[in-house]
């Protein structure tokens, strides 16, 4: 398989805060890899440099072998990157069909695109997350779980190679939590997309993702199939504590 | 040389506390409102045309109509805030353009009544004569000026760092919402912030009314200066406008007297602003809050 | 008897048993072909009744047709040009001087006068970009007072407050008022086009681009909109369309003052066009920029010299009672569309 998006040593700090420090991993084509760690690990600010909104101080970040370090966000989304808002971030005043409409219009740099063409190609989006019925509404109006849908399918009509998922689960009741996972994994096969997904969640990386990456205050802490992480002492001692460690020995 | 450059410091110093005195009230609207008052320039020409109107038509006496001046000016500035700024806080072109069409009301009604032929001139001068330094020959008058503006100034900073209401108004202005939850009156404080700016802004222009032109459109001239100082600041933080009006009060002296065009003032200025924006674009203020 | 229904979209006409409908959308084709014909007509009408009334709807036509791509422009960059004007000082100017020194006539002078607004543009397109959304509003209003200023340093070559003279006129047949005639056809024309041109942009994929980059700067910019190139080519292209303008002014009125256009007064009007004709809706500018020059026509004629004052009054307190501006009261009864509206940000 080959390697889809290779990060190489990339740190970004703000004034005297160290809040992402010399990470390096590497996403192999197909994968779908989870990344974990406590508030304030670094998660949102590491997407954030993966998909251009910041700029990392040091270390480089390559899709596909280009090197993507300096693109700006529209040009990496024009290479295959896509990615869903931990808060979702729809646009208010147009409707839902308009904003897929957006993404599928602008997603990849296509001449040609006119706006009737980028219409059907959305309705098809919109079906596949099951908002076909909320085509016309405004994006304001929609509930939580269907906003979080419509950022789906806008991200998907970019037609991304990779998709980065940032905490869906967050404000979702279990119904619409496993709704939301068999999506994506839906999503994954029918246009075979790689995904990197940032959870809070445990239980949903466990069965989805092939391999975790667990990151505490920047850097990278242990790498390795969910099972490995579960058990791995760094990681839980992250999440609960040091003195937990000492009573479960016992 | 060491005379040019004498003349330029000197006229830096000067120029730049006159300026401060103009800039500071817009500054600290934008920081504390959050919004441009482009009805700023009105002030100016109500100082001067207000008083003017109460000597000659009511027969006051100098003092008295000031005093009449500034009272009128508060209610006025009272009645834009509640019925302009209050009602439109979520419509910010709304209140724009409604500043802007109250400055352009009050201009086009004093250049219907007392045109700029009409000789309005207001006896303000506090010392008369002017003072020598070295070849520099400045009046008195600005050198009142730049004493009362330093002055003033440091009374603000104190104002806004040492007192308690001061320290509200700053609180104010970098979160309304929480302000509101630990108790505090935003609506009186707001109010009490239009109020207060309009003490230099009258200070000022008393000060430079009896040396430089007066005439229906000063407002605009005045404003003009005020905002690319308070462009160049970085809005609402009372440092960042310090240094820039010397910045600029610098600029205007430089093409004055190094260049030898005076009339490029407005102009090098603004490229002065434009310049400084693209390298950083929130101003030179180092923060955005009032100091 | 006469039976009116006035529903949500349509007025329904009972009449002895029949029924007729009557779709009220300006844009139905029947509605569009009624106004337009009535703009048309207007003129030689006007021409009979009163050179005033003709001046008047000339004016009108200018307004709208300023506003309209002022509209584009607020749209297309997300921020609120409050200096407009500086590009018909630009427009104009190239036109005068250039009819001036080389006698060239209007369509000559057309090309150069674009290709001025073009490049002065592109010289201030950097301040769409790095200024951020009110800092943006002070930079352009300072434009066009700062080119004032230069018109006065060099007044050998703008002429001041005097003005340039000897323009060529935009059409010569002979007669004075056949000349006026046609300019107001012209200007008729200049804005119907402007107006048809902006609609189509605004309904087609680029204005939904501009919608989106309104809604959310940072997301477009994620889903592969490159944001700074829109911004720009909206600045600049609507900056062109309003040069022509400045030209139009040079070559009807024969002189070109910067201070008829460059000051506040002129914007005000021009924003206020915008404003209460209703909010960033092209149409509404149409209606707007009628609405600001007959309101003019009248208070100058009733008025006399304390026009200016009543006219600020006046649009100050209409700015306060029609928050959606004259056109959207109307729309406020249509369905929801995606159309882009005025959104000014931070």
């Amino acid at each position: 398989m080959t390697e889809m998006l290779k990060v190489d040593g990339i740190s970004k700090s703000f004034g005297g805060l160290m809040a992402v420090h010399d990470l390096s991993f590497a996403i192999r084509q197909g994968e779908t890899v989870g990344l974990i760690g406590p508030n304030g690990a670094g998660k949102t600010t590491l997407v954030n440099l993966l998909c251009g909104s910041l700029y990392a101080d040091r270390g480089e970040v390559e899709l596909e072998g280009k090197k993507i370090t300096r693109f700006p966000p529209y040009q990496r989304c024009h290479l295959g990157l896509s990615r869903t808002y931990q808060i979702p971030r729809p646009f208010p005043e147009l409707t839902a069909l308009m904003s897929v409409v957006t993404g599928a219009l602008c997603g990849k740099n296509r001449i040609n695109r006119g706006l009737d063409d980028a219409g059907a190609e959305a309705t098809h989006y919109l079906e596949f997350v099951g908002l076909f019925s909320k085509r016309n509404i405004l994006a304001r109006d929609l509930t939580f779980f269907e906003l979080r849908m419509l950022e789906l399918a806008r991200a998907l009509a970019t037609t991304p190679k990779i998709l980065f998922v940032d905490e869906v689960m967050a404000g979702l009741n279990p119904g619409e939590a496993t709704k939301a996972v068999r999506l994506i994994a839906r999503a994954k096969e029918q246009f075979g997309l790689t995904i990197f997904w940032i959870e809070h969640v445990m239980a949903v990386l466990m069965e989805a993702a092939e391999r975790i990456i667990a990151i505490q205050f920047g850097e990278k802490i242990a790498e390795g199939t969910p099972e490995e992480i579960a058990g791995n002492d760094r990681v839980i001692e992250a999440y609960l504590g040091s003195g937990w460690k000492k009573e479960v020995a016992i | 040389m060491w005379e040019t450059l004498e003349v330029v410091l000197i006229y830096s110093f000067i120029l730049g506390s006159i300026y401060l005195l103009i800039s500071l009230g817009f500054s600290i609207i934008c920081g504390v409102l959050r919004i441009f008052h482009l009805g700023y320039a009105y002030l100016f020409t109500l100082t001067v045309y207000l008083t003017w109107m109460f000597m000659k038509e009511f027969g006051f006496g100098l003092v008295p109509a000031l005093l009449a001046m500034v009272v009128v000016q508060f209610l006025i500035s009272y009645i834009i805030y509640k019925g302009i700024i209050m009602k439109y806080v979520a419509r910010e072109e709304i209140i724009l353009t409604g500043l802007l069409l109250v400055s352009t009301i009050v201009e086009q009604a004093v250049n219907y009544r007392y045109p700029i032929q009409a000789g309005v001139f207001i006896q303000t001068t506090l010392i008369e004569g002017a003072s020598e330094f070295g070849t520099v020959v400045i009046s008195n008058q600005l050198l009142v000026g730049a004493a009362v503006a330093l002055l003033l100034t440091a009374l603000f900073i104190l104002f806004f760092l040492k007192t308690r209401i001061g320290l509200a108004i700053r609180a104010l202005s970098q979160d309304i919402y929480s302000s509101r939850l630990i108790g505090i009156h935003v609506e009186a404080l707001y109010t009490l912030t239009m109020f207060l700016i309009l003490i230099p802004v009258i200070l000022g222009t008393l000060i430079v009314a009896p040396i430089w032109a007066v005439d229906p459109t000063m407002g605009s001239l005045y404003m003009t200066t005020a905002i690319l100082v308070a462009i160049l600041g970085g809005l609402g933080n009372i440092r960042g406008t310090i240094i820039a009006s010397y910045l600029i009060g610098f600029t205007h002296a430089f093409v004055s007297f190094v260049l030898g065009e005076p009339r490029f003032m407005n102009f090098s200025a603004l490229l002065l602003v434009i310049i400084i924006l693209m390298v950083r674009p929130q101003g030179i203020a180092k923060s955005e809050a009032l100091w | 008897m006469v039976d009116v229904e006035i529903k949500r979209d349509r007025v329904i006409i009972r009449y002895k048993g029949k029924k007729w409908d009557w779709i009220l959308e300006p844009r139905y084709w029947r509605n569009t072909l009624i106004w337009t014909a009535f703009l048309i007509l207007f003129p030689l009408v006007a021409y009979f009744v009163s050179p005033i009334l003709l001046n008047t709807l000339i004016s009108a036509n200018l307004y709208a047709a300023i506003a309209i791509p002022l509209a584009l422009m607020t749209v297309g960059t997300g921020r609120m040009n409050f200096g407009p004007n500086f590009f018909i000082g630009v427009g104009g100017y190239t036109a005068a001087l250039l009819s001036i020194a080389y006698g060239w006539g209007p369509l000559a002078t057309l090309p150069f006068a674009v290709i001025a607004s073009l490049i002065s543009a592109l010289l201030f397109s950097p301040l769409v970009i790095v200024a951020r959304g009110l800092y943006y509003v002070l930079l352009t209003l300072l434009l066009p007072l700062v080119f004032l200023e230069i018109t006065f340093i060099y007044t050998d070559l703008f002429k001041g407050d005097v003005g340039l003279a000897g323009i060529q006129t935009l059409v010569n047949t002979g007669s004075v008022k056949i000349n006026f005639l046609l300019s107001a056809f012209i200007s008729m024309l200049l804005m119907l086009v402007y107006l048809w041109v902006v609609n189509k942009v605004l309904k087609s994929r680029y204005g939904l681009i501009m919608a989106a980059i309104n809604d959310g700067e940072e997301v477009a910019h994620g889903i592969g909109v490159n944001i700074n190139k829109v911004k720009i080519l909206a600045f600049v292209f609507a900056s062109g369309m309003i040069g022509v303008i400045g030209w139009f002014y040079a070559h009807y009125f024969g002189t070109f003052a910067g201070i008829t256009y460059l000051p506040l007064n002129f914007m005000i009007k021009i924003l206020l066009v915008i404003f209460i004709g209703g909010r960033a809706q092209v149409f509404g500018c149409v209606v707007g920029g009628y609405f600001i020059a007959f309101l003019e026509m009248i208070l100058i004629v009733t008025m006399g010299p304390i026009q200016p004052v009543v006219f600020a009054i006046i649009l100050t307190v209409l700015l306060f009672a029609l928050p959606e501006g004259l056109f959207g009261l109307y729309r406020k009864r249509r369905y929801r569309e995606y159309l882009p509206t005025l959104h000014v940000r931070r």
